[in-house]
């Protein structure tokens, strides 16, 4: 489902993000990756979206060759990726329907499909009766619910998280986490960075670990450090 | 399709409402460059409608009686003719006066309908060898005493004056309507620019969910463009205004005869107003277009 061959990715001012990194995930995977800040976790998740073009090596998304990929192919590309992050990216004037709406909408998916697809999304992530509020009226781990509704309402292939429980506490984080976890058991790729010791050691699944973008370790059902 | 189109005009709606100060200020400086732009060609349509009986170097015009006589016309035929002062002059038969006179007249059909092309005079339109004041003036007077002549028109100082007044009129009306066509394209470049600012949130989540970059643009260039539309929209009437209160100023005053041909009908007046609104839609298209090429990353 996703594989990285050589990819190296430096940033202005010498700045190595990701050196030399390959890896290959399968299609149903969940994968961690850990590492301190800086040592490019993100960029790996940003990589895989196209919001960054690796400087060297190849990378491949759902069958297709990101880097080389023309610019207006990336929305295709991004309609089989759904993306969660640390701080929720709602829009705050639109309610919790309208949020996860929004998502389906802008790629122009008609209402008809909007109006079954979200109902069921909301009821799958626990907040139909919540439908009609606005963000700021809901919690932390109730936003980040309604974020994942938003990336997973076009039932991606793959699942970007970058650092989904970074704002949450230990409680909340294991809800958001049961959740993430539902989704991979349907058969969605989730790829997920974190700082989260307690996570990451409870789920005993394959972890990554980056050190100063260099790929330390990498093995199934493995822990933090 | 249906879904999307009413999509587009939500969003393109809620950004100029929610812009209203700056979307204001971009519409009337579209209206106001517009109609200078408009009165501009209003004025030269005029002027050139005014003395379209004086173009190409005619100097006097001598109409003669609609009841003068073969002979009395063969005589000043042979004058034009023969006379060295005379480098040339083309005759306007009864007919042809008509028309001029239906084409000059078109927006007062009943004026039209009050004349026939029977009791039209036939008129020499004349260019003198020696265009000077003086000459053209005593040469008028010697044709208006030939019988059959019913009155000699000149083309005297004060209507080469108002000529090219009206033509420096409109040149700096137009100067001054391309300036401020430019500083409607920037403020409409502005006001989309302001609005792409307030929506970046929104903007960020649609590119991440794959929102292709046609879909992000469309409601932005389609608020610039309604800007430029409903300004040139603005300008229709101010147009009418300048037709049938400023340039009707001109008509009646009795001071200048040939000043009742300063009419412009509303039909050039209509065709005008479509160029507004295809200048409006047009500036306020490229000025979108940039500051989305400028400011949207997509």
């Amino acid at each position: 489902m996703i594989r990285l061959d050589g990819v190296s990715k430096v940033y202005k001012g010498d700045v190595v993000a990701l050196r030399n990194a390959s890896a290959e995930i399968q299609r149903g995977e969940f994968v961690f990756l850990v590492g301190p800040s800086g040592s490019g976790k993100s960029t790996f998740i940003r990589l895989l979206n196209r919001e960054e073009i690796a400087d060297e090596g190849r990378i491949t998304v759902a069958g297709k060759d990101v880097g080389e990929m023309s610019s207006w192919k990336v929305p295709y590309l991004r309609r089989q990726i759904g993306y969660i992050f640390q701080d929720y990216k709602l829009l705050p004037k639109k309610t919790v329907f309208e949020n996860v709406a929004f998502g389906l909408e802008v790629i122009g998916r008609p209402r008809q499909v909007v109006r079954k697809q979200v109902p069921a999304i909301l009821e799958l992530v626990g907040l139909s009766r919540k439908a009609e509020r606005l963000p700021d009226e809901l919690s932390g781990g109730e936003q980040q619910r309604v974020s994942i509704a938003r990336a997973f309402v076009n039932r991606p292939l793959i699942l970007l998280a970058d650092e989904p429980t970074g704002n949450l506490d230990p409680g909340t984080s294991v809800g958001i986490m049961r959740l993430l976890d539902r989704i991979n058991r349907s058969g969605t790729t989730v790829v997920m960075a974190t700082h989260d010791r307690g996570i990451v050691d409870s789920m005993r699944r394959r972890v990554i670990e980056l050190d100063r973008g260099v790929i330390k370790r990498d093995e199934s059902q493995g822990v933090y450090e | 399709m249906l879904y999307r189109l009413w999509y587009y005009s939500r969003e393109t709606f809620v950004s100029l409402w929610r812009n209203l100060s700056l979307t204001m200020a971009a519409i009337l400086t579209v209206a106001i460059s517009l109609s200078l732009v408009g009165s501009s060609l209003l004025i030269r349509e005029g002027a050139a409608r005014a003395t379209a009986q004086f173009q190409e170097g005619v100097e006097f015009i001598v109409f003669m009686r609609a009841d003068a006589t073969l002979e009395q016309d063969t005589a000043i035929r042979t004058v034009l003719d023969t006379s060295p002062a005379i480098t040339r002059y083309t005759y306007v038969d009864k007919e042809a006066a008509y028309v001029e006179f239906q084409q000059l007249f078109s927006d007062k059909p009943e004026l039209v309908e009050s004349v026939t092309a029977e009791i039209m005079p036939p008129s020499y339109r004349i260019v003198p060898a020696n265009p000077e004041t003086g000459n053209v003036a005593e040469m008028a007077r010697q044709f208006g005493e030939q019988p059959g002549v019913k009155e000699v028109a000149t083309a005297t100082d004060a209507i080469r004056q108002i000529e090219d007044f009206s033509n420096r009129v409109s040149q700096a009306l137009l100067v001054a309507a391309v300036v401020l066509v430019g500083v409607s394209a920037l403020l409409i470049l502005n006001t989309v620019f302001t609005a792409i600012g307030a929506r970046r949130q929104e903007i960020e989540v649609m590119k991440l969910v794959g929102a292709t970059n046609w879909f992000i643009r469309i409601p932005f260039m389609l608020e610039g463009t309604i800007h430029g539309l409903i300004g040139a929209a603005l300008a229709v009437p101010a147009l009418f205004v300048v037709d049938h209160r400023v340039l009707a100023y001109f008509q009646e005053s009795d001071a200048v005869p040939l000043f009742r041909g300063f009419a412009v009908p509303d039909g050039f007046v209509w065709d005008t107003s479509i160029w507004l609104l295809v200048i409006g839609g047009v500036v306020g298209m490229i000025g979108s277009a940039v500051a989305v090429t400028r400011y949207l990353d997509v």
